[in-house]
């Protein structure tokens, strides 16, 4: 068990209530974007594609909280680009703090130590850096196209577990991944110390046939199953059991677009984390008067058929823990054995 | 692997196969600035990053090329858009990297010296 006992009843207790007050839409996972400017180019990263004036403008931490507060969700997920250049990141996250949010801070790790040693971050259990790591070195460094980055972002691990900050990692994998070197790297994050690791498929989106969408679902089910199958007790996932053995293929389930809504600079994103199909004004208005039966699997909208992306299944796997007893047997069992 | 298309350096105007919004939203989709050209002959310069064909009155919103705004353009000001910046994602798709990788490690055993 990975999540502390705090953030799992804070999360219990504000699906419980939505629950209870009947709200159908609700938001678990603010990604909260401050700026797309990054030190990384990472190939197919649309994070960081747009031209120089928008690459150097970013959101004001009033702007920031003012969407945190209108949104709600009890956890706040800050990417980017990379937000260790956000040159207010101490000042939010400060805030976050205040407001008893639980902060993952979703970064490449490269100025971590530097931001360390200079004091912008204190240490609380609501703070947790969540470090991009797609694997051991040879395949971090390919991933983020950069040789270094994999020593470097290990280097800004050490140097939070050693200041007493909570450490997890965010691990992209793609098609043709080797499972046992995937196997490899979580013993080494295991070795590190960090608290959790958090896994996702890549999104990928082409028009294809049927057959081929089906074999992708089946060859991503197949990768993450001899990777996840036999796991060690030493393995520790800071992420819902449920959507583990989703991934794996063990269960089948519909994308929760709202349920990580995205707010950054052109306002709260349609429809979804990936999605870039155009802005609302506010957050009312995102949920009110998105089209939401055009996304989904069961849509038929040719660039969700593929996605088994975490920001669109999670929020689907943390709501079935709390719609049944089965599912809440269920993520208590695999919580409790450690088994996906 | 067929090469990724750009739309810089296209200067269109609305046609009878290409209404004004479908112009506006291949410019929503181009991660470039553009020119949107309006009726009166002026012209905004800058990154269009939304737009809206179903509101009463459709309208777009954009940066402009030094960061300002966002302005927000109804389309029955705009005559046409033109794509006079960078794209910023051409060749820059994980495919493209992944097809370049492959063509390199190729190379690599191509030039590799017979035992």
């Amino acid at each position: 068990m990975s999540v502390p006992l705090s953030q799992m009843w804070t999360v219990a207790s504000y699906v419980l209530t939505q629950r209870f007050r009947g709200r159908a839409r609700y938001p678990l996972v603010l990604m909260l974007e401050p700026l797309f400017r990054c030190n990384l180019a990472c190939a197919g990263c649309g994070k960081i594609q747009y031209p120089g004036q928008i690459l150097r403008k970013h959101l004001t931490v009033e702007q920031c909280l003012g969407a945190v507060d209108e949104c709600g969700a009890p956890i706040v997920s800050i990417p980017g680009g990379e937000p260790l250049m956000y040159p207010e990141i101490g000042r939010l996250v400060a805030e976050l703090v205040a407001r008893k949010k639980y902060i993952y801070l979703c970064t490449n790790a490269i100025l971590l130590k530097e931001r360390l040693e200079a004091g912008v971050f204190t240490p609380s259990k609501y703070l947790s850096f969540s470090i991009h790591m797609d694997g051991l070195r040879e395949e971090h460094d390919e991933a983020v196209c950069k040789d270094g980055v994999f020593d470097e972002a290990v280097q800004g691990i050490r140097e939070a577990l050693r200041r007493g900050f909570r450490v997890t990692t965010n691990t992209t994998l793609f098609e043709g991944a080797d499972p046992e070197r995937v196997r490899q790297f979580f013993d080494a994050m295991m070795d590190l110390g960090v608290e959790g690791m958090m896994l996702s498929p890549g999104y990928s989106y082409s028009k294809a046939p049927d057959q081929e969408h089906f074999l992708r679902k089946q060859r991503a089910n197949e990768l993450f199953h001899r990777i996840l199958s036999s796991p060690k007790r030493r393995w520790r996932f800071n992420q819902s059991p449920l959507f583990l053995q989703f991934l794996m293929g063990k269960r089948d389930y519909e994308c929760t677009p709202w349920g990580n809504p995205t707010y950054n600079l052109f306002g709260w994103q349609r429809p979804c984390y990936l999605l870039q199909e155009g802005y609302a004004e506010s957050f009312q208005d995102l949920i009110d008067s998105t089209h939401w039966e055009r996304y989904g699997k069961r849509s038929g909208n040719d660039k969700c058929r593929d996605c088994m992306v975490h920001c669109g299944f999670e929020a689907t796997a943390v709501q079935e823990t709390f719609a049944s007893w089965r599912g809440f047997r269920d993520t208590v069992v695999a919580t409790v054995t450690g088994r996906a | 692997m067929e090469a990724e298309k750009s739309l810089e350096g296209w200067a269109p105007e609305p046609a009878a196969g290409l209404p004004l919004a479908r112009l506006v939203d291949l410019a929503f989709d181009y991660r470039g600035n553009t020119t949107v050209v309006k009726r009166d002959g002026t012209a905004l310069h800058g990154y269009v990053f939304n737009r809206d064909a179903d509101a009463p009155a459709p309208y777009l919103e954009m940066f402009d090329a030094e960061g300002g705004g966002p302005h927000r353009v109804p389309y029955s000001d705009v005559r046409t858009v033109h794509f006079t910046g960078k794209d910023t994602a051409a060749g820059k798709s994980y495919a493209a990297w992944l097809a370049r990788k492959q063509a390199e490690k190729a190379a690599q055993v191509a030039d590799a010296p017979l035992p």
